[in-house]
This record gives C-alpha cells, structure tokens and sequence, in this order.
C-alpha cells in the first residue's frame, strides 16, 4: 500500500472533501479575468488567421503551398505528425501511468487528455486540407460505390491512418468525456442558475451516483482504458510508416515505428508540462499540481530524452554500417551537416541535450526553467518533422530532381490557425470544464495515512 | 529504527523475513555441476566433430544467459527508477542474477577461437575480396571487437557492483541514502546499457549477416532479454516459494508479474512485426536477404515457432484473468517463454552461420551447461544475502500488497 510518510502527500494542505471540490472547481465559478479575454481574442485571432488560410487551400488547391514535385510533403505533413504526438500523452499519461502504478496521475489526467482531444482535432486538418479536393474526402472510406472497380488501396499506409486516426478520436474522446460524468453531476448540485443546472445535469447523463452506477462507470473506464492503451500505440506506429514504408533514404528505417512513438510520448509529456505549469499558476491549483509532480515529469522527460538520443545514435550509426551510399549522404551531408544542418542540430539540441540538464535538482525545482526547456521540447520535436520530411525528400537519389522546399504564409498561417483551435479550446476547457478528475483526486487526498490502514 | 517499527505494525513476523537467508544445499549444487560438466563434454565433443556446430551453440547459450542477466538489471533499475514498491520485496533475485554477466565476458572473450566459424568479416581475405565488408571494417574488426567486449562487460560489472554494494549496505545502515543513491545509479546504468548492449547485439549476433542490417534490431533483443528475465524472475520466485521461502508471495505479486510478461510479449511481437513488416513491404534486396533463408528455407516452422512461444503463448495466456493469477499457468508459460529464447537465437544466429538446421546433443548439451553455470552463480550469489531487502523504504509496501 502507499506509504505517505515514506512516500510524500499526493494532494498538499490537508483538505478536506468540500474544500476539494470548491477549489478544484473556483476557475469555473468565480468571474471570468481579464487575461482571460485578452487570451481568447488572440486565440480567436489567430484562429481567424487559419481560416482563411484553409480558405486560400480549398478555393485555389495546393499550390498555395510551397510543396513542389520533389517535396511533395511540407509543412502539413510535419504539423500533421508533431500535433499527432501531442496528442498522445493524454492517453500515455492515463494508461501507462495507471499500469505502471503512479499515483500521482489523478491530478494531471484529466487536462492531458483534453489536450489529447484539441491535439487530434488539429492533427486531423491537415490531411483534410491536403487533399485538396476536400469535399471528396468520403472517398478514403471503405464502402460500395458507384465510381466502377474503383476501391481504396488497403495497403497504403494514408489508409491505415485514416482508420486508426478517426478511431483514436472517438476512443479519447469518449474516453475523456466519460471520464467527467461524475465531475459534471458535482457541478450541477453546485449549480446556482437554473441553466446551468440543465446544461450540466444533462452533460452528466443523469448521474445519480448510486452503486450500481459507479459499478458501470468503472466497467466501461477500464473496457475504454484498454482499447485506448492498444491504439496509444498503433496509432504513431502507423504514422511513422507513412514514412518507413517508402523506400526513401532517412525514411526507411525498421527502428520508425518504436521510435516515432517514444517521441510523441516525449512531446506530449512536455506539452502537458507546460499547460499544468500554467494552469497551477493562474488557477491557484498547487496544493494539486505540487513541485513533486513537476519533478516526476522533468524526470520522465530525461528518460525519454535518452531513448531519443540512443535513436538519433542509432540512426546515425546503423546509416554508416548499411554502407549504402544514398543513407550514408542523407545522415553524412544532408543532415549532420548540409543545408539543412542548422534544423538538425537544432533538433538534437532541444531534444537529446537540454532536457539533460533535468539531471540537477536546482534546474527540476526552478519553475520557470523547466517551463521554458518544455518548450524547447516542444520546438525540437517540430523540427524532428522537419529534419525527416524536408531533408529526406528535397534530395533524394537524383541530384537532377533535387529542389528546395520553403514554406508559403498559408502553410504557415494554417499551422498559426490550428495553434489558435488548440488555445480557445483549452480556454474553454478551463473555463467550463472540471481541470482535475475531483472524483479521483478525492481518492488519493488522504491516501497512505494510519487511519486508512 | 523508523522503518522497522513500520513494518511491525504490519507485519509480525518481522523477525522471520529478517533472517531468512536462501541456502544452497549441496544436492542443487551438485546438480549444476553434473550440468556444467554435461556442457563440457558436449562442447568438447563438438569442437572435435563439427567445431561450427560447436561454436554456434557456444555463442547461442553464453548469449541466452547475457541477455537474462542484463534483462534482469533492467527490471532491476525500472523498479528503482519508477519507484515501484510492489517489487521491492524480490529485488534479491534479479541483483544476483547480474552475477553471471562477468563470466560472461570471459567466455565472449574465448569466442576469438570460434570466429572463423561464424563472422565472415574476421576472414581477412573475405573482407578484401568484399566491397561492403571492407567498409565496415574499420568497426568490424577482430582487435576492437574485442576490446569493445572488455570495454562493455567492464561497465557492467562496474555498475553491477555498485548497485549490489548500495543494496548489501542498505542492510546494514537502512535510511533513504542508499535507496536515493540506487535511484541514481540505475538511471547511468539504464543510459549506459541502452547505448553498450545495442552495440552488443550488432557485435555478437547481427554481424553474422554481415551485409544485413536493422535499426530495431537492438531494441528487440534489448526487450526480448527484458521479457525472458521477468519470466524467469517469476519463475524462481514461484519455485522458491515452494521450498518454503518468500512466505508473503501471495497472488498479487504474481498478478503484476503476469500483467509484465503480457505487456512485453505485446512489445516483443509489436517490434518483431515492425521489423518483418517494414523489410516485406520495402522489399529491397540487402533487407530480404536476412529473411528468405528463414521464411522461405528449412528454418520456416522454427523460425515461426519462436513467435509462437514468445508473443503468442503469453499473449494469449495472460488475457485470462484467472491465469494471470494462477502459478501453474504463470509457470507454464514462463517455461515455454525460456525455451521460445533459445528458439528465437537460434533462428537469428544460425541461418547466417551454418545454414542447416541441425539441433542435436551438441546443442542441446551446451545449453545445459551454461544453464548449470548460470545457475550455480546465481544461487551462491542469492544465498550469500537475505533473501529479502529488510530495509528497504518500500518493503512494507510491497509485503502488504493487495490489489
């Protein structure tokens, strides 16, 4: 069993339920601040910005992108697989953790797999947009039509992450929501309008909190858990064979799919990092999120920067051991070093060496460092996309083929767009939404003390 | 002290897990000679008939138990690492079993004897005549390899005595300080082993197909120790348990040591298929080249075989609620797991280098033998310590543990 004088309190201050439940939920019931507001109208803004950048794609088609013959993939392709990863510590966060037994879970989960919802739903555009044609995009799904012998090519990997995506939507989604229910039927008893008391108590299912329908809700959280724990997985390995599968130096390499994977997992730790720094800030959440949680995820971080590292040398080192001479240029002189070198190394900076500095207690205890190598995280995972899409296809076996790749302002102002969805959606999560799992956060107050024995 | 006025308070029998102490009767010890010796022969026997035969099996079986015991210092430090308290009680078990990784080193060493028969690039008119080997050549060669060995199982060794020292001392002195100290080690020893043992695989087994190569490879074989070491982690507990040691071993240490095996046999298969599936589709030749020989040749049913008892039998197993609780199924599949290790090395080891399926008593025998030397150090090891860490901050935590 937990041991709290061995193993420290989960939740600071000795609260008791009813404090729980008002400080976990006075973000949605005190008024709304300034900084509120003035967040939202840039999100807005910036989501503005998107549209009519999706505007610009769809009315005039791809080539209002900086793609080309030999770059056939850009920046949609590298936003597209950086949110993707985000995306995934909400999942990572809720099963690897609850397998793993780490108790200290109960507070972050449930901002991580929101962020997993926003994540995807801006991963999800990218593909869309690049269709170019977008209105035909019902043509990817599998049925019998009238368009002839005309059918989906099963073996391509696009189609794998067709279905995998839109299945780890709804799972985490699903997952997430079903998640709230309890939470949703304490704020409708809070309720102090009669509207909100609708809204909440049919957002809640008609929660009634009996026995028995406690016992379905934790049957159906593990049955979700456990698909959800399968596509965490399936999900990233399917998206690095979008590259793997090509036979395209830097591109095809077994170790992908593993390896695409631990790095989603790293970015999305990181980016669940710096929102729960934000949120414990601004919402007053620290007896909650304390500095222990903090440094586990500053911890979890180094590890993970590790595996990275030893891929990154594996990498390099298999490329020279193949002796093929396309792998050999891709690592020796487009990447290491090339016009491309300064994102590369970018890249291993943010990714295999600052997190690193994780190693000393004064770096893991300073908040607003850790909050800024999150970031850094974060930047070095855009330009691993970057190093991997850019440097494989702008020079690949053909020197006569080869050509430059620079994004357009509207690749760039739909990345600036799908920034702007991900902020307003986790403003109004936080404004309308529970931000800790309150019915499992109570479960751990007083966790490991004598009485509980 | 602090920590053992807790553990009065939940466990009574304080005094009884303080001194149980593993001894190693003589007719066990016996035994692993009798095994070692069968080893010997066989080996001997097959370096004068059929040395190739010889010395893959050699290779095979020193391997095998490499893999173990670096597998077991993994879990080990993962434990540590991720302050996992249910395991704290057994953690005796996998810290003896990194004993065997210094005479592992030696043997390595010895293989220098065997190379003809197995690396194409120790033949030096062999890497002249060859573009490819040549260039591989300034890594590839028999002087570095074998100072990589020396280099490898030095590090090993190194971290291995220092987290057993932590361990031995936490015995004595109690308190965080070792604990913490532990914690810190494990994570060099984690960082160190991903970077030494993947290079190891590369040396000892992926160099066999000397034009062949993976990136995944590493890993694979990195998980695939992993995975076998947790099952014969289990394994011994069960058995020990039986003999009447480890009296709180109940249903929920098995339980999570079950849920390991099926959360890594789901990794091991997730791996093997991101390999075969990546070098199927691509379809190249100096990818194919490593797998026709074991699908489409005399190694087929072997070669699937391994999958079969590696992935599928405690995939399939460990779904069931009911068997992830039962020690006979545990048992079973952990059996069938450690033969599934030896089929699999096998089929990774032999295609390249004799080319023939042939198992035999050479085979066979030299198993037997490493295995009778693998468990000879590993028990005189465990006995030399309490059999339970006694002061470790999560023992009450893990002797306790219900789930």
């Amino acid at each position: 069993m937990y041991n709290k004088a061995i193993r420290g309190p989960l939740v600071l201050g000795n609260k008791n339920i009813g404090q729980i439940t008002s400080e976990v939920l006075s973000p949605m019931e005190r008024k709304l601040p300034v900084w509120w507001y003035i967040a939202l109208t840039i999100s807005l803004s910036a989501l503005t910005f998107g549209a009519w950048a999706a505007y610009r794609t769809i009315a005039f088609g791809i080539g209002e992108w900086g793609v080309n013959n030999t770059a056939g993939w850009g920046w949609g392709i590298i936003n597209f697989v950086w949110w993707i990863g985000i995306g995934h510590a909400g999942t990572a966060f809720s099963i690897f953790l609850l397998v793993l037994r780490q108790k200290w879970r109960t507070s972050i989960n449930r901002s991580a797999e929101a962020m997993t919802v926003f994540a995807i739903l801006c991963a999800s555009m990218y593909p869309l947009l690049h269709l170019g044609r977008i209105w035909l995009f019902f043509y990817i799904l599998p049925y019998p039509n009238f368009r002839g012998p005309l059918w989906i090519n099963f073996n391509s990997p696009l189609f794998w992450d067709v279905v995998a995506i839109s299945t780890y939507v709804f799972a985490s989604a699903t997952f997430w929501y079903v998640g709230m229910l309890p939470d949703f039927a304490i704020i409708r008893e809070r309720a102090s309008s009669k509207i909100k008391k609708v809204v909440y108590s049919i957002l809640s299912f008609g929660w009634n909190g009996s026995a028995k329908t406690w016992f379905h809700f934790e049957n159906l959280s593990l049955v979700l858990a456990g698909i959800t724990a399968a596509l965490v997985v399936s999900v990233h390995s399917i998206v690095a064979m979008d590259f793997a599968t090509a036979v395209e130096p830097g591109w095809h390499t077994t170790i992908f799919p593993p390896y695409f994977v631990v790095g989603a997992i790293f970015s999305g730790f990181a980016m669940v990092l710096t929102l729960v720094i934000i949120m414990r800030q601004v919402f007053n959440l620290k007896d909650f999120i304390t500095d222990s949680h903090i440094n586990a995820i500053t911890k979890i971080l180094i590890f993970i920067s590790l595996i990275m590292a030893t891929g990154y040398a594996t990498e390099i080192f298999i490329s020279w051991y193949s002796g093929n001479q396309y792998e050999m240029f891709t690592f020796f002189h487009n990447r290491i070093n090339g016009d491309y070198r300064w994102a590369y190394w970018i890249m291993v900076t943010c990714n295999a060496f600052i997190p690193q500095l994780f190693w000393f207690k004064k770096v893991r205890s300073n908040i607003a460092i850790v909050f800024v190598i999150a970031l850094l995280i974060n930047l070095g995972m855009w330009f691993e996309r970057f190093v991997i899409v850019v440097t494989s296809l702008t020079k690949d076996f053909m020197p006569a083929n080869w050509h430059s790749y620079h994004p357009t302002i509207v690749e760039i102002g739909i990345f600036i767009g799908t920034l702007g969805f991900f902020v307003t959606g986790i403003l109004i999560f936080f404004r309308f939404f529970p931000v800790i799992a309150i019915h499992e956060i109570k479960g751990v107050n007083n966790i490991g003390e004598e009485s509980n024995h | 002290m602090y920590w053992l006025k807790q553990m009065n308070l939940i466990n009574p029998n304080k005094s009884i897990i303080m001194e149980e102490k593993y001894i190693l009767k003589p007719q066990v010890k016996y035994l692993s000679f009798a095994a070692i010796a069968v080893g010997v022969i066989s080996i001997a026997i097959g370096i004068l008939q059929t040395p190739a035969r010889a010395w893959t099996s050699y290779l095979i079986a020193n391997y095998y138990f490499i893999s173990i015991g670096i597998g077991a210092m993994f879990f080990l430090a993962i434990q540590s690492i991720s302050q996992s308290g249910w395991s704290a009680a057994f953690k005796r078990i996998p810290e003896a079993m990194g004993s065997y990784l210094p005479v592992a080193g030696i043997f390595m060493l010895l293989l220098y004897f065997g190379f003809k028969y197995l690396y194409p690039w120790a033949d030096s008119n062999l890497v002249n005549a060859d573009e490819l080997i040549k260039h591989k050549s300034p890594y590839m060669n028999v002087g570095f390899w074998l100072l990589r060995v020396v280099l490898f199982f030095g590090i090993w060794m190194l971290l291995n005595f220092l987290i057993r020292k932590e361990s031995l001392k936490e015995d004595i002195e109690g308190g965080f300080k070792h604990f913490n100290q532990t914690e810190f080690l494990s994570k060099i020893y984690i960082f160190v082993m991903a970077l030494t043992f993947s290079l190891g695989t590369f040396d000892w087994i992926m160099s066999i197909d000397i034009k062949w190569f993976s990136t995944i490879y590493a890993v694979m074989n990195f998980i695939s120790g992993f995975h076998h070491a947790v099952a014969l982690i289990g394994l011994v507990i069960i058995i020990l348990n039986r003999k009447g040691y480890f009296k709180m071993f109940n249903d929920s240490h098995l339980y999570d040591f079950s849920k390991y095996l099926f959360v890594l046999a789901i990794i091991w298969g997730y791996f093997w298929f991101c390999q075969y599936l990546l070098m199927w589709y691509a379809n190249i030749p100096e990818e194919t080249i490593y797998y026709i020989p074991r699908v489409e040749g005399v190694f087929k049913e072997v070669f699937f075989l391994s999958v079969a008892l590696n992935f599928a039998v405690p995939f399939l197993v460990m779904l069931s609620l009911k068997a992830r609780r039962s020690k006979l199924a545990y048992s079973i599949v952990a059996i069938l797991m450690l033969i599934g290790l030896w089929v699999d090395l096998y089929t990774q080891v032999v295609p390249g280098s004799i080319g023939t399926l042939h198992i035999g008593f050479i085979e066979i025998g030299a198993f037997i033998g490493f295995a009778g030397l693998f468990a000879f150090l590993f028990l005189s090891t465990f006995s030399k310590a309490a059999s339970v860490p006694f002061n470790h901050p999560y023992l009450s935590e893990s002797l306790a543990h219900h789930e």
